[in-house]
C-alpha cells in the first residue's frame, strides 16, 4: 500500500515479464516472465539451511532473507480477494488499485479478468503501461480503466530502440488510440541524462495537441537497483549517469511550454 | 510571613506525623497543610510568564504521601507476592495521580465561584455534623486559595505585570472575566492542585469548548497570540511525559464540538515550537475534514504531539464499562490515552500485568526462569496440543491478574490513611453532596482503578511460533523449545533468526495470528473490566506498554517469537518493532481486529511513517483517509513518528543543528537530542524502516 504510482491509497501489483528491456530499468526482478531468486550475497550469515553458499531454491528456509523469490502465482480470483482486504482504505482515499510491472497488460487474460473483478467491485484501476502491447488487449481493458500511466521514454524511433531494444511506432499509436477513445492518461517520462533528455522537446510536440493527457510526470532516474541486478545475477545495464532534481525542473518547464500539466516527480507524488 | 521550602516541608511532616499519633483524620491534616503552603509559600514571578506564578511548596505534599506510606511497605510481603512482584509478573499500587478535575465548573465559576458553591452546600445541611465539617474544612482551603490568588496578583504588579496582576484581582473576587483570564484560571487551578494539594493533574481539559464561552471573533489575532503564550507556559512546566489537553470530540448529543478554538489551539501549537504538551484529538465522524488536515499537516511536519482518539469507541467502552452515557458521552483522557466519564477518578496506572510471563509460566510450570522461583500456579498437565497450551497460558494470565488486584485492592482499601486532596475534591459535585473527599471519602461518583496489559505483541507472536513449529509441524518438541528458551537461543541462532524474520507475525493482517492477540484482549476484559474493586469502584483494562515494555522485558526469558532474554517486549498495542512487514495499512488493521470498545483504559498503536511518504497534497490525503479507515474498522487511538534518516542520522552527530527535533518516545514526545545514544540508534533504524 504506497501513495505513489496514482491517487489515493493504492495497491500496486507488479506483474513480471516485460516486451521491453530498458537500460535504466528500476525493477530487474519484472522483466523475465518466469520466477527468480535474488541472493543476497551480503545478508548471508552462512548458515547452510540452503545447502550453502545461497544455492537454495527457496526462500522459506533463509532465517535472514538473503535469498528472495520473485514471483508468485495466482489465481484472480484469490488475487482479487488479497487486494480487497485494503478496500476501506480504497474508498475512504479515493485510491483503488494499479497494475503495473514489468507489463501488465503482457498477460492479458489474467489483467483483464483482475480488472473486470475489481471494477465489479467498485474498486478503482489504474494500468500503468509501457504501451508495447496489443491494440485488442488496450481495447478489452479499457473498460475497466479510470487511468492508464504511460510509459513514454523517447519519441526518435532510433534512440528509443537503443534504449528500450524495442522500436516505438506500437506504443505511440497505442498512445493515440487511448487518446482518441476519451481515455484517461498521465504520461510517465523517466529523465535519463545524457540518454533520453534530448527527446524531452518531441516528448511536447507529440504530446501537445492529444486530447485526454492529464499530466505528465518526470521522473528522475536513479540506480538505487544495482544491489538487486546483481542479486539477480544479471548484468547490470544501469546508465552510470546523474539526474538531477534541476534537470527535472528543466525539463518541466519544457513540457510547460507545451501546453502540458508536467510535473516533478520528485515533488509531486 | 514566607517560609523557604524546607520549612514548608518541616511543618508538612509535623502535623502528618501528629496527625498519625493522634489518629486525626488526613482529609482534616491535609486541609491544614494545604491552608498553611498557600499563605506561605514563596511567590515568584517569571518575566517570560504570561498568565501566571511559580511556587516553591511543588512536592511537599508528595513527601508527605512517601511518610504515611512507610508503615505499609510490606503489603508485598503479607500477600505472599514479594517473588512474583519483583519478576515483574504484574504490579499493583495507588494511584493518587491520572486525575481531572470537573473542568467545566472549574472555568465557569472560578476559584471564588467554588468557594461560594461550597458555602451553599454548607448551607443546605446544616444539621449533618460530620458534613459541616467537611466543608468547613474545604472552605478554609478555598479561602486560603483565593488569598494565595491575591498574594500573587500583589507579586506581579511589584513585578510591573499588570495585566497578570489585573486578572488575578478578578479571579480572587469572581469568576473570569474574558478569554485571557479563563486561560489564567485554568493554570492557577492546575497550579493549586498540582503544587499545594499534591494530587497529579494530567489533562487541562478540553480546551476549545471550556474557552469558547469567551471567545470573540472580531479578536482572532489576539486569540492567537494567547493561545501561543498559553501553550508555551504549559511547557515551561516541564511536566514529565507532557501535560495534555483535548480538542475536538462531540457535544452531549453526538455532535462535533470543534469550534473556532480547535483550529486556533493547532495553530498556536504549530507556532509555538514547543516539546512539553501533548494534544488528544478527539475524532467523530462529522467532525470537519479540515481539522483533521490541519492537524496531520502538522504531525508529518514534526509536531507530532497530536494523539487521535476515536470519540465512539471512547464512548462506547465506557458505556459498557456501566457508567451512564451522559457521563461517558462528556468523558476525558488523561496521561497518555487512559479515557475516564464525567465525575471518575481514573486512576489509570494502577496496576500492570505481563502477558509474555503468562505464556513462560505455561510452559515452564509456574516457574520464573530468570529468578528459578515458583511464582504462578502448578501446572494442570502437559499441554498435548495448542488448544491446551493457550487454556493454560490463560489460567496462569487470570492468575496474574487476580495478584495484580490483590496487590491494588490491599493498597486502595487503605487510601483514606494517606491523601486528602481537597483542592480537587472541590470542583467533584459529587463530593460536596457526600460530604467527603475523593480520596479518605471515596466519594467520586466512579471510583475505579485501572489495570494495564502489556506485551501483547511478543506474547501473540510466541503463542503463534510454537503453535506451528510444536503443534503444526511437529519439527521440535515442547520440551525441546524450553530448553532452547532456557538457554536463552543458545546454538540456536538459525532458529532464532528463522522465526524472528519468517514467521507469521502480528501486525500483517493475518486472520490467523491476529486472532490470537484478540483473544488475549477477551480474557483480559472478561477478567478485568467490570471486576470490583476495593473502593467501591470498579477495574478497568488498558493494553497499553509505554516505557515499562524495557523493565518488563529486563524480567522475562526468552520468547519464542525470536526475541532474547531480557529483550524489551513489544511497544502499545502494535507489533513488535520490524514485524509489521505490510505496511501501515496492515498494520492498522489487525490491531483495529482487537475489541477496543473493551479497552476503557486506553490502547494505542504507534506507526513510523517516512517523510518521503507523506509529501504533497496526496500525502496528506493519504494519511486522513489512514486514519478515517481505521478508526471506521474500529481503532481506538494512533500517534505517530514521521522519520527521515538522513535528518536523524545528523542530529545525531550535530544535536546543535536541530534544537527541537522531536520524536515520539511511546505515550509522549521528546526531543531527540535528550535520548540516549542507543535510543537515537533504534530511532534511525526504525526510520530506515519505515
Amino acid at each position: 500500500m504506497e501513495i505513489h504510482d496514482g491517487d489515493g491509497l493504492r495497491t500496486t501489483v507488479f506483474f513480471k515479464g516485460c516486451p521491453l528491456k530498458c537500460l535504466w530499468c528500476h525493477n530487474p526482478e519484472s522483466i523475465s516472465f518466469s520466477p527468480q531468486y535474488a541472493r543476497f550475497k551480503e545478508k548471508c550469515i552462512g548458515c547452510g539451511t540452503c545447502g550453502g553458499a545461497l544455492n537454495g531454491t527457496t526462500e522459506e528456509n533463509c532465517p535472514v532473507s538473503a535469498i528472495v523469490g520473485y514471483g508468485t502465482e495466482y489465481e484472480s480470483g484469490e488475487l482479487v480477494d488479497l487486494l480487497m482486504k485494503d478496500a476501506d482504505f480504497f474508498k475512504n482515499s479515493g485510491g483503488g488499485v494499479t497494475l503495473s510491472g514489468g507489463e501488465c497488460l503482457a498477460q492479458p487474460e489474467f489483467a483483464v479478468d483482475v480488472a473486470k473483478r475489481l471494477y465489479e467491485r467498485g474498486i478503482s484501476v489504474y494500468v500503468d503501461t509501457c504501451g508495447y502491447v496489443k491494440r485488442e488487449t488496450l481495447e478489452r481493458i479499457i473498460p475497466y480503466t479510470d487511468v492508464f500511466l504511460y510509459d513514454l521514454k523517447a519519441i526518435d524511433p532510433t534512440v528509443h530502440k537503443s534504449l528500450t531494444g524495442r522500436e516505438n511506432e506500437l506504443i505511440l499509436s497505442n498512445l493515440r488510440y487511448l487518446s482518441e477513445n476519451g481515455c484517461n492518461i498521465e504520461i510517465r517520462y523517466p529523465l535519463v541524462m545524457k540518454y533520453n533528455d534530448g527527446e524531452c522537446e518531441k516528448i511536447g510536440k507529440v504530446l501537445h495537441g492529444l486530447k485526454g493527457i492529464r499530466k505528465v510526470k518526470v521522473l528522475q532516474y536513479h540506480c538505487f537497483a544495482a544491489s538487486r541486478y546483481d542479486a539477480l545475477g544479471m548484468e547490470n545495464t544501469l546508465p552510470d549517469t546523474v539526474t538531477h532534481i534541476e534537470d527535472v525542473d528543466r525539463a518541466v518547464d519544457i513540457l510547460k511550454k507545451y501546453g502540458l500539466n508536467a510535473v516533478n516527480g520528485v515533488k509531486d507524488i | 510571613m514566607t517560609e523557604n521550602r524546607e520549612q514548608l516541608v518541616a511543618f508538612a511532616h509535623a502535623c502528618a506525623l501528629e496527625g498519625i499519633e493522634k489518629d486525626l483524620g488526613v482529609f482534616e491534616v491535609d486541609c491544614k497543610i494545604v491552608e498553611h503552603l498557600l499563605d506561605h509559600c514563596e511567590i515568584i514571578v517569571p518575566m517570560e510568564n504570561r498568565f501566571f506564578v511559580k511556587v516553591n511548596c511543588g512536592g511537599v505534599q508528595h513527601s508527605v504521601i512517601r511518610l504515611r506510606k512507610a508503615p505499609f511497605a510490606d503489603i508485598t510481603e503479607k500477600n505472599g507476592l514479594r517473588e512474583g512482584r519483583s519478576a515483574l509478573a504484574f504490579t499493583g499500587d495507588w494511584d493518587f495521580g491520572h486525575t481531572c478535575a470537573e473542568w467545566d465548573s472549574v472555568i465557569s465559576l472560578g476559584i471564588f465561584g467554588l468557594r461560594e458553591r461550597i458555602a451553599r452546600y454548607s448551607d443546605k445541611y446544616t444539621d449533618d455534623a460530620e458534613r459541616s465539617r467537611f466543608y468547613a474544612c474545604l472552605g478554609a482551603v478555598y479561602d486560603a486559595a483565593l488569598r494565595f490568588i491575591q498574594r500573587a496578583a500583589n507579586e506581579a504588579d511589584a513585578q510591573g505585570k499588570s495585566e497578570m496582576a489585573e486578572g488575578l484581582r478578578h479571579l480572587a473576587i469572581g469568576a473570569p472575566t474574558n478569554i485571557y483570564e479563563a486561560m489564567q484560571l485554568s493554570l492557577v487551578y492546575y497550579t493549586l492542585q498540582q503544587f499545594f494539594d499534591g494530587t497529579f493533574l494530567r489533562t487541562l481539559g478540553r480546551l476549545d469548548e471550556l474557552f469558547y464561552p469567551f471567545y470573540k471573533s472580531a479578536d482572532s489575532e489576539f486569540i492567537h497570540e494567547l493561545c501561543v503564550d498559553f501553550i508555551r507556559e504549559i511547557d515551561r512546566l516541564k511536566v514529565l511525559a507532557n501535560l495534555p489537553f483535548a480538542l475536538g470530540g462531540t457535544d452531549v448529543d453526538g455532535r462535533t464540538a470543534v469550534n473556532e478554538l480547535s483550529y486556533a489551539f493547532l495553530s498556536a501549537y504549530r507556532a509555538a515550537r514547543v516539546s512539553n504538551v501533548k494534544i488528544h484529538l478527539l475524532c467523530s465522524d462529522d467532525m470537519p475534514r479540515d481539522i483533521l488536515e490541519k492537524a496531520m499537516d502538522a504531525v508529518r511536519n514534526g509536531d507530532n504531539s497530536i494523539v487521535f482518539m476515536s470519540d465512539e469507541r471512547i464512548i462506547n467502552s465506557l458505556i459498557k464499562l456501566g457508567e451512564e452515557e451522559r457521563d461517558a458521552r462528556r468523558y476525558h483522557v488523561v496521561g497518555c490515552y487512559e479515557c475516564g466519564g464525567y465525575g471518575e477518578i481514573t486512576c489509570s496506572c494502577n496496576a500492570r500485568v505481563n502477558i509474555p510471563k503468562a505464556l513462560e509460566l505455561a510452559l515452564f510450570d509456574g516457574v520464573d526462569v530468570l529468578s528459578g522461583k515458583k511464582i504462578g500456579l502448578d501446572p494442570n498437565k502437559n499441554p498435548e496440543s495448542f488448544e491446551e497450551l493457550f487454556a493454560e497460558f490463560v489460567r496462569q494470565l487470570e492468575y496474574l491478574v487476580d495478584c495484580a488486584v490483590l496487590e491494588t485492592d490491599s493498597r486502595q482499601i487503605i487510601d483514606g490513611r494517606l491523601h486528602g486532596g481537597p483542592i480537587i475534591s472541590g470542583t467533584y459535585t459529587s463530593a460536596l453532596e457526600k460530604g467527603a473527599d475523593i480520596y479518605c471519602g471515596h466519594s467520586a461518583k466512579y471510583d475505579n482503578s485501572s489495570i494495564n496489559a502489556l506485551g501483547l505483541a511478543t506474547a501473540v507472536d510466541s503463542l503463534y511460533a510454537i503453535k506451528k513449529l510444536v503443534f503444526e509441524d511437529k519439527s521440535l518438541s515442547l520440551q525441546r523449545l524450553k530448553d532452547i528458551l532456557r538457554s536463552d537461543w543458545a546454538g540456536e541462532e538459525v532458529l532464532r533468526l528463522k522465526i524472528k524474520n519468517r514467521f507469521a507475525k502480528y501486525g500483517n493482517d493475518n486472520d490467523e495470528v491476529d486472532g490470537i492477540a484478540r483473544e488475549i484482549v477477551d480474557v483480559l476484559a472478561n477478567s478485568i473490566n467490570g471486576r470490583k474493586n476495593a473502593k467501591g469502584g470498579v477495574y478497568r483494562l488498558g493494553t497499553f506498554s509505554i516505557d515499562w515494555r524495557h523493565p518488563f522485558g529486563e524480567k522475562t526469558c526468552a520468547s519464542a517469537d525470536g526475541r532474547r532474554s531480557g529483550e524489551a517486549l513489544s511497544q502499545n498495542s502494535g507489533a513488535t518493532f520490524g514485524a509489521d512487514k505490510n505496511g501501515a495499512t496492515a498494520h492498522l488493521t489487525s490491531v483495529s481486529k482487537l475489541d477496543t470498545e473493551q479497552t476503557p483504559n486506553g490502547t494505542i498503536v504507534d506507526i513510523d511513517l517516512h517523510s518521503s511518504a507523506v509529501v504533497g497534497k496526496n500525502g496528506l490525503d493519504a494519511l486522513v483517509a489512514t486514519l478515517k479507515t481505521y478508526f471506521d474498522k474500529g481503532g481506538f487511538a494512533v500517534h505517530y513518528n514521521v522519520l527521515d534518516t538522513e535528518v536523524l542520522k545528523d542530529a545525531k552527530l550535530h544535536p546543535e543543528r536541530y534544537p527541537n527535533l522531536q520524536v515520539r518516545l511511546c505515550g509522549w514526545n521528546v526531543l531527540f537530542s535528550s535520548l540516549s545514544e542507543k535510543e537515537k540508534d533504534e530511532f534511525i533504524a526504525r526510520s530506515m524502516r519505515a
